[in-house]
């Protein structure tokens, strides 16, 4: 069958995908996942761990080479906020946290709700003239404003973001110009942006971007990515001030056949840090050398490396995928993944400094991941799809944190810790076993449902968080007339739990939440009408140790594209 | 047709129920064929607890109708009203309140001449302070969140009824219940209004 031939593999790769229910912002798709343990503690961090990736770390965590042109924030990375200027268009988006009291506030004199935060973005790209474009955007995220909100709202000067005054974790905005024509698309944006970064010690450090300039340019098969940032620290709880001054950035080549031989590519950054500054990253630089190669001996069988070294660190991850013969409307693939290294991120910070102290976020030796996998689809009737991913995994020195004190502030309500990035050097193992089954009819009514287990045995305790051990979800989408789309999303997951970021380990609690999207769509004017609601059903939780909590939000977007 | 995808139709069939697929190069045509911009006018009155919260209150504004399916027209709204507290402690004479709605109106023939409409509204709010006064000091009185501005979201569900029709104008009945999602508690309202709407093209 036709059909099945284009969605096979589609369903083998991302039968797992999650619904179409748009992320409040470009980089959290992991707000609206349900296949593993994401742990929002605000827009620019979350615990973001897929359930079939195994290993012990988070996806954030983990440096790759599809990474380039994420946002480097403090050891993580992180799509929000993004600098990938968008298609042409124009934009206006707004939402807030669900709970203001408007009018309720005049008859609430006693345990009044805490005040619920916006979300904001206005934007355009200019359709292109002679291959030149402009765009502008602003967009700032004030959802999960609660997180330690007093400690950070004294710990800067003035409101500390572009508008309002809600201390938002992120607030920028930016304008550039481009060129685009069929061989280059290139870019130069300049902007100001105001950003909250979770660290080591679990405190959230304010920097003031003033300007950040990023230059792009794609050039055939090359790509370039440069930016500069000027950037401003503070603590005016202890009066430090500190600045940067960072170029970072990377030359790659996306090599088609050519990876046979194997290529060559850089990532770096370098910074000059003056004054009260608190991370440090060792001798001020850092060159990231690596190289991709893909081999594919027979059609069946393919072979990804991916090897990065330089002088301190080293990292290699290596995958074999075997697509074995089955019957027709049946997929089968089996392989074997695996992750060494001495450092998950080796482009990021080596030091934080608190209080006097120093927190080595580097560990001695080396960890290893090996993951075998087996996965298979079968569709029935063109309508139907089962699915279902195996997997044994086995880590050994994962890394962690080897705490040496927790400072808990009855004032702020906040659990600091000191000490160091360590490792757990012993092995870790997990099982996984995930389903699930897809049925759809022509483009108008998609539905998926999912489950997946996991079972994890070794020290588990000394990982950071502990994974959920089982997650469902349902998600159907309808379009109507294809002209109006509804999407939504219903999902559960078990508890997880923060081991290490506060002196009881901190449970995030299993719990149900749904999602769900409008769309009116307007194809011949290009014009999208789009309110979401997310985060219904469940509690309100903190997900995050000293992180904000995820409450129902509701977002409304208008867009036009040229 | 293998049973099982007659037994898919029918579950896809049943959410669709109301909604005929049409041709697409149809839907996209009816899209934007027609439009109309109204004014109205009419009274708003608080439900539940909030009626001890706010007086009633007069509103008015204007609303741009559109074609989007054939028995479905697409509905933007954009009304003010003024809203005085009922409690004295609250420290200001009233609120401006803009609401923004985005909806949907259905035709059904065996109801006309009533359409039925509902979709997302948001209301944003702002106190009528005095000069002098500092938003911080009031903001743990009652009322005193308002100071600074307040945006909340909801949903509404409305009855619109043409009452006369001539040429391109028409003159109808819009009887408007909105809910905004708010703590403690949703915020109920009631709207009553009268509208002159003019055919634009």
């Amino acid at each position: 069958m036709k059909y099945s031939s284009l969605i096979l593999p589609l369903l083998l790769t991302a039968g797992m995908a999650a619904a179409q229910i748009p992320a409040e912002m470009e980089g959290m798709e992991y707000e609206t996942r349900a296949d593993g343990t994401f742990l929002i503690g605000g827009p620019t961090y979350a615990f973001d761990r897929v359930m079939g990736a195994g290993g012990m770390h988070s996806e954030s965590e983990l440096w790759t080479p599809a990474k380039l042109r994420d946002r480097l924030l403090f050891n993580r990375w992180s799509g929000t906020p993004t600098w990938t200027p968008l298609d042409p268009g124009v934009w206006i988006k707004t939402g807030n946290e669900l709970g203001d009291m408007i009018y309720q506030d005049f008859i609430t004199e006693s345990h009044r709700p805490e005040n619920r935060t916006p979300i904001l973005e206005g934007g355009f790209r200019s359709p292109a003239y002679k291959g030149f474009w402009a765009t502008a955007r602003f967009y700032q995220d004030d959802h999960f404003c609660s997180g330690s909100y007093v400690y950070r709202r004294d710990m800067v000067d003035g409101n500390y973001t572009h508008l309002g005054s809600n201390w938002a974790m992120f607030s920028t905005v930016y304008g550039g110009l481009g060129y685009t024509n069929s061989l280059i698309n290139a870019s130069v944006l300049a902007g100001e942006e105001f950003l909250w970064t979770y660290t080591a010690t679990s405190l959230w450090i304010p920097a003031h971007y003033k300007p950040r300039v990023e230059a792009r340019a794609d050039i055939k098969d090359f790509s370039v990515t440069v930016a500069y940032e000027d950037i401003e620290y503070e603590n005016q709880h202890k009066k430090e001030e500190g600045s940067r001054k960072e170029v970072n950035g990377s030359v790659y080549y996306k090599c088609g056949k050519a990876c046979e031989k194997g290529m060559f590519q850089i990532a770096f950054r370098a910074v000059d840090d003056e004054g009260d500054v608190f991370t440090e990253l060792e001798e001020d630089r850092v060159a990231w050398p690596f190289m991709e190669l893909r081999v594919q001996p027979l059609q069946r069988l393919t072979a990804d490396v991916t090897f990065g070294v330089n002088e301190r660190d080293w990292l290699v991850q290596d995958s074999i995928q075997f697509v074995a013969p089955a019957p027709e409307n049946m997929g089968v693939v089996v392989g074997v993944k695996n992750i060494s290294g001495s450092r998950m991120n080796p482009l990021a910070d080596t030091k934080e400094f608190y209080d006097g102290r120093e927190i080595d976020l580097t560990a001695d030796g080396q960890m290893n991941l090996i993951q075998a996998y087996a996965s298979y689809v079968d569709t029935l009737a063109g309508v139907v799809a089962i699915g279902g991913r195996g997997s044994l995994w086995a880590e050994h020195g994962a890394e962690t944190f080897d705490v040496d004190e927790f400072m808990y502030s009855e004032k702020f309500g906040m659990s600091v810790r000191t000490g160091e990035v360590s490792r757990i050097n012993d092995w870790i193992k997990g099982v996984t076993a995930e389903l699930w089954l897809n049925t759809w009819y022509r483009d108008m009514f998609k539905f998926t449902a999912m489950a997946g287990y996991e079972h994890i045995s070794g020290p588990v305790d000394n990982a950071e968080v502990t994974p959920a051990e089982f997650y469902s979800g349902f998600m159907g989408d309808w379009l109507l007339n294809k002209t109006f789309k509804i999407s939504h999303s219903l999902r559960y997951r078990s508890d997880a739990k923060w081991n290490l970021r506060s002196s009881n380990p901190m449970v995030v609690k299993g719990d149900w939440t749904w999602d769900a999207s409008f769309s009116q769509m307007f194809p011949k004017y290009g014009i999208t009408l789009t309110g979401t609601i997310l985060h219904v059903l469940a509690d309100e939780s903190m997900e995050t140790v000293n992180g904000g909590y995820d409450r129902i939000r509701f977002i409304c977007q208008a867009k036009k594209t040229f | 047709m293998g049973k099982l995808k007659k037994i898919l139709l029918l579950v896809a069939g049943a959410a669709l129920a109301v909604f005929a697929q049409e041709d697409s190069i149809k839907v996209e045509d009816i899209a934007f064929s027609k439009a109309y911009l109204a004014i109205e006018g009419g009274e708003v009155y608080p439900f539940g607890d909030l009626s001890d919260a706010t007086y009633n209150t007069l509103y008015g504004g204007l609303n741009f109708r559109y074609s989007y399916w054939k028995n479905v027209d697409g509905v933007v709204m954009f009304h003010y009203s003024y809203f005085k507290p009922r409690p004295d402690v609250v420290p200001y004479d009233g609120v401006h309140q803009a609401s923004g709605k985005l909806g949907l109106d259905w035709r059904f023939p065996a109801i006309s001449p009533i359409v039925v409409g509902g979709g997302f509204a948001c209301n944003w709010t702002r106190a009528d302070l005095d000069d002098g006064v500092i938003k911080d000091e009031i903001y743990s009185k009652p009322g005193g969140t308002l100071g600074d501005n307040e945006t909340e979201f909801g949903w509404y569900a409305r009855l619109n009824l043409a009452i006369w029709n001539f040429r391109d104008y028409r003159v109808g009945l819009n009887v408007m219940w909105e809910e905004i999602w708010t703590l403690p508690k949703r915020s109920d309202m009631l709207f009553v209004g009268l509208y002159v709407e003019r055919k634009l093209w």
